[in-house]
């Protein structure tokens, strides 16, 4: 009995290592990210709440990424993901996607605010668009087949610019006919 | 208990502090193409490309109102028989219509982005590129938008030096380019749709894609860029109907090969030698002339000891297997940069089958093309590197980059750029944009990481003390005719016509007139943008017309630093006389 009260007195806690484990603030105390913490760093990520917002001295945010998505793939092939323009913060969430391979992306984009906003996308064969009036939902189907990084953002009245952009990141390698017949060569040294 | 139970809420808490739950709605709205936004855009061009095919690109010069092949015809020589608008008659030339490209987007860099392209004109179609792997189809008469396609190209493209692209090659239905991150693409001459596309290069290793293709028979012949990276450059050749890779062929041999034997241990395989400027092709002889870049690193060469073969080179080429014929190495060794793409000019004298070459070096060479014999090699440019013998071709070297630096004529750019030069069927001179510079060449070790640049030094051009000519050589005794002298480089390709003239952009955004003979200068226009690009000529309908693209950019540290912050631009110009 005495011992059953004991398994049953750490319910909580296994509760709590299960919920930390998941946990995005305890994931930045492994060692790759804390070896990063030298005073400089941690001194500029404590002003980075001065730069990712607008305040009395900056109309721009800088370093607001609104998070990271991989795009799914589907039986067919397809790729899909979803974002959202952010209501009152002029941003995307998440606002980089990253597609495991080239091919294509069916992206869904929510408008919940109350303001106009537009997706201008990469897109073989020509950049699309997607008119998103407020509180609307709407999506694009794209061809990214190139491994690399593309951008995207909302034209609509400079809201690019004040932080509403992002980025596509497709994974992948340049397939083995295109390489050059060569030994392996050295890759940078690691910083 | 109480408090484990407490932690625990909020850590959760905490934990679900960056999630922000939003709204979905249904979707009601699809996207669409950015062209499909403009109401101006026809979507489809008139089949003109249809029956393009081997034997018209090769006759070329027997349609001198189109514009078939990157230089107008096979041979190189950037002469048209148009003679609408001529020497007495220029001055009235003015603006026909103007195409404004109005790129936009991230850019690396003000000077990444330049306009280079040269416009390829088919039974009054014109086709054509700018950087970010766009295409047109334009009318040529009216410059209306017939369609328009646009790769999407990464930011994270490893480039040498801008941006940019040289333009299209068409034949069999189809229009060609290649785009920065070195996908030969084929799209569909009347829609604009893509219908293969192959990946010649690999990006990882620094290599890109910049030249115009190049269609020889049922081929289309590619070049890769970026022997500033340490890459190892080659040329490609894919079946025009399928995209399959039907042969490459490596500039740099290794271990083994013929020509390895000029490498110091395995240099070969970071040995540069790309190919970046379309080829030249005699159709009688069967063979490819293309020229090849600089060996890597490019300004410390103990890391790579001997001649360095297959670079700075000449190759003759089968087309059909890509076996090399014969070579002609213009810098052996070279520490200068001076890597020798510039384009190889077919003509003939006296029954003789002659090639010019002006090379970055500051030499004009003239070789029997049959074989890659030097008839004659004849000083055109500012040099103090070294001296070539005009009878033999043997380079003496005489000065070096050094850990100190040195300055040394020419710049990196050298003499003449990749620019073109022009050979006129109607005076039978040779018409060459020529560069005045030097630099402080300077040594550093040469530490190769993959991806990474590998220059192994570097060259400071002073920003005031630079200018520049177009000049006019007889190839028959090598002695220069006239020259017309610029307070800045000459860095656009010149184009000669039978109405006597001889076209050129100028780094200041001026499109000028020579007069063939005199070199008297006839007619400008600014354009409002440097020109680093290729003037053709065309007409349709009876109709002469001078095109040219102006749009300033690309490696403008190394040949026009004093214009660096001139502006930039993206339009084609396009000029003809009034009615």
């Amino acid at each position: 009995m005495r011992q059953a009260t004991r398994h049953f007195a750490r319910l909580p806690l296994l509760a709590l290592v299960a919920t930390l484990s998941a946990c995005d603030y305890l994931r930045l105390l492994r060692p790759s990210v804390l070896e990063q913490a030298e005073p400089p760093v941690v001194a500029l990520v404590n002003k980075l709440p001065d730069v990712d917002r607008p305040n009395e001295a900056v109309i721009a945010r800088i370093y607001a990424t609104g998070g990271l998505t991989h795009a799914a793939v589907g039986e067919d092939g397809v790729m899909r993901d979803e974002i959202w323009a952010r209501p009152l913060q002029l941003i995307w969430t998440p606002a980089i996607i990253v597609m495991p391979k080239g091919g294509e992306l069916e992206l869904t984009v929510h408008n919940p605010g109350k303001s106009r906003h537009a997706a201008y996308l990469p897109n073989n064969g020509g950049h699309m668009l997607l008119e998103l009036p407020p509180g609307t939902s709407g999506r694009a189907r794209i061809e990214l087949d190139e491994p690399g990084f593309y951008w995207f953002g909302c034209p609509v009245a400079n809201h690019f610019g004040r932080n509403m952009f992002g980025f596509i990141l497709v994974e992948g390698d340049v397939p083995m006919e295109a390489r050059l017949d060569r030994p392996p060569q050295p890759l940078p040294p690691e910083d | 208990m109480l408090r484990s139970a407490f932690a625990a809420t909020l850590v959760c808490t905490l934990a679900m502090a960056g999630c922000i739950e939003l709204e979905r709605f249904p979707t009601t709205r699809d996207a669409v193409l950015m062209d499909e936004l403009n109401g101006r855009l026809a979507g489809s061009a008139p089949p003109v490309v249809a029956d393009v095919d081997f034997q018209r690109i090769k006759n070329a010069r027997g349609e001198p109102h189109n514009w078939l092949t990157y230089y107008g015809a096979y041979d190189g020589q950037r002469y048209s028989t148009l003679n609408q608008v001529d020497s007495s008659n220029v001055r009235r030339l003015r603006p026909a219509w103007v195409f404004q490209a109005g790129l936009i987007g991230l850019q690396a860099s003000p000077a990444a982005y330049a306009f280079e392209a040269t416009p390829i004109v088919v039974d009054g179609v014109m086709f054509t590129t700018g950087p970010e792997g766009h295409v047109w189809a334009l009318d040529a008469s009216t410059g209306d938008m017939l369609w328009h396609y646009q790769r999407a190209i990464p930011l994270d493209v490893p480039l040498c030096c801008g941006n940019i692209n040289r333009g299209v090659a068409v034949a069999e239905g189809k229009v060609f380019y290649v785009t920065p991150n070195g996908y030969l693409i084929a799209l569909d001459a009347k829609s604009g749709k893509a219908v293969w596309e192959k990946v010649f290069v690999n990006v990882r290793a620094g290599e890109s894609a910049t030249l115009a293709p190049l269609v020889v028979k049922d081929l289309v012949i590619v070049g890769s860029s970026g022997a500033e990276y340490g890459v190892r450059g080659h040329i490609d050749a894919f079946d025009i109907t399928t995209g399959e890779r039907r042969w490459r062929r490596y500039n740099v041999p290794k271990t083994g090969e013929p020509g390895s034997e000029t490498w110091e241990g395995d240099s070969w395989a970071r040995g540069g030698g790309t190919a970046w400027i379309t080829g030249t092709y005699d159709p009688e002889l069967d063979l490819l002339y293309w020229g090849t870049g600089n060996p890597g690193p490019n300004f410390d060469g103990s890391v790579r000891e001997g001649a360095n073969l297959y670079t700075n080179s000449i190759v003759a080429l089968r087309p059909d297997s890509g076996d090399m014929l014969w070579y002609y190495q213009m810098t052996p060794h070279d520490v200068w940069d001076y890597d020798g793409v510039n384009e190889n000019i077919l003509f003939e004298q006296d029954g003789r089958k002659l090639l010019a070459h002006f090379d970055k070096n500051g030499y004009l060479y003239i070789l029997d093309r049959r074989n890659g014999e030097l008839q004659r090699a004849v000083e055109f440019g500012q040099t103090t590197w070294g001296e070539v013998d005009p009878q033999t071709g043997a380079v003496e070297a005489k000065l070096v980059p050094t850990e100190e630096g040195t300055e040394i004529c020419p710049g990196p750019a050298g003499a003449k750029e990749w620019n073109h030069a022009s050979y006129s069927r109607k005076t039978g001179l040779l018409y060459v944009p020529v560069i005045n510079q030097c630099a402080v060449f300077r040594t550093d070790d040469a530490e190769f990481y993959l991806s990474l640049p590998y220059w192994g030094g570097g060259a400071s051009l002073s920003d005031d003390q630079q200018s520049g000519h177009v000049k006019a050589f007889d190839p028959r005794s090598g002695l220069e005719v006239w020259s017309w002298d610029s307070d800045y480089p000459m860095v656009g390709s010149l184009l000669s016509t039978a109405g006597n003239l001889v076209f050129a952009g100028e780094p200041t955004g001026e499109f000028s007139a020579f007069d063939a003979i005199s070199g008297e200068k006839l007619w400008s226009f600014q354009t409002g943008s440097g020109i680093h690009s290729s003037p053709i000529t065309y007409s349709v309908d009876g109709k002469q017309y001078i095109a040219v693209h102006s749009g300033w950019g690309g490696w403008i540290k190394g040949f026009s630093p004093q214009l660096y912050g001139a502006p930039r631009g993206d339009a084609l110009m396009v000029f003809a006389l009034p009615e």
